[in-house]
């Protein structure tokens, strides 16, 4: 490289980043005592790369929350107490569980029509098992530190 | 109570900014970095950092006059705010107390 890839390469990047006057001139002042263009277009290239590719309305340093509020554990127990899911379905996995047993009822009917006795027994259990998860639902309470915050709001 | 964590970066910036002290800048802040610590350093990546933790009131800068060394380009001075000390102080205990009680650490610690 020639001498006047230096100026180039700082006009390049003072023309990127006008605002940028201080690193540009951190980046001739060091360059002036190392001497090393690789070092100086790493240097350029890395400043271009760090803007381009940098998030400039990121939110930092991190913040961590030490405790959970009150409020906040609150609002969680009231929103699992809403919204409890309960699987009736013979399947572990949610919404697979009627396909499930509509494709084994097919397939029961035409290869073995006496085990539809077992099939009706099992549905019966799952009706039952359902009412049970339904009823324990109802009923779950919230730990006794929630409760007094809930009786004192 | 929220506190402040510093990235590792953030926290050799802030440290080298404490070790120079006044006339803290960015290349003597990238020197003080690379011969204690051995990291090459960026000055874009820096520069940006210390504009984050600007942002933060982590530290504050003030411009210098311009030079004739660096082309009639003006220094940018850096300081550590008393909050940017707080993060760092709070930075190190968490290293700290991650680092406790892990033996494989413990064997290399000097």
């Amino acid at each position: 490289m020639s001498d006047r890839s230096v100026p180039r390469a700082l006009a390049w990047l003072e023309r990127i980043l006008p605002d940028d006057g201080p690193l540009v001139g951190d980046l001739l002042e060091e360059f002036e005592r190392r001497q090393s263009y690789a070092w100086l277009w790493w240097q350029v290239l890395g400043a271009m790369a760090t803007r381009a590719f940098g998030a400039p309305g990121d939110i930092r340093p991190l913040r961590l929350v030490d405790d959970q509020p009150v409020e906040a554990m609150v609002r969680t127990h009231r929103w699992r107490a809403r919204c409890r899911p309960v699987n009736l379905s013979a399947s572990p996995i949610s919404d697979v569980g009627g396909i499930g047993l509509l494709l084994l009822t097919a397939h029961l009917s035409v290869t073995v029509p006496g085990a539809w006795v077992a099939l009706l027994v099992a549905m019966i259990a799952g009706v039952g098992l359902g009412a049970v998860l339904v009823l324990l639902g109802s009923r779950s309470t919230p730990p006794r530190s929630i409760q007094a915050h809930m009786r004192a709001g | 109570m929220a506190r402040h964590l510093l990235t590792d970066f953030e926290l050799m910036l802030v440290v080298a900014i404490l070790r120079i002290g006044d006339d803290a800048y960015g290349v003597q802040i990238a020197r003080e970095i690379e011969e204690t610590s051995g990291r090459k350093v960026l000055l874009g990546a820096a520069y940006a950092a210390l504009d984050r933790l600007e942002r933060n009131r982590l530290v504050s800068s003030s411009v210098g006059a311009p030079t004739a060394e660096r082309g009639g380009r003006a220094r940018r001075f850096f300081r550590v705010t008393p909050c940017g000390i707080r993060a760092a102080q709070d930075t190190q205990q968490a290293l700290v107390a991650l680092w406790r009680g892990v033996p494989q650490l413990k064997e290399t610690r000097t």
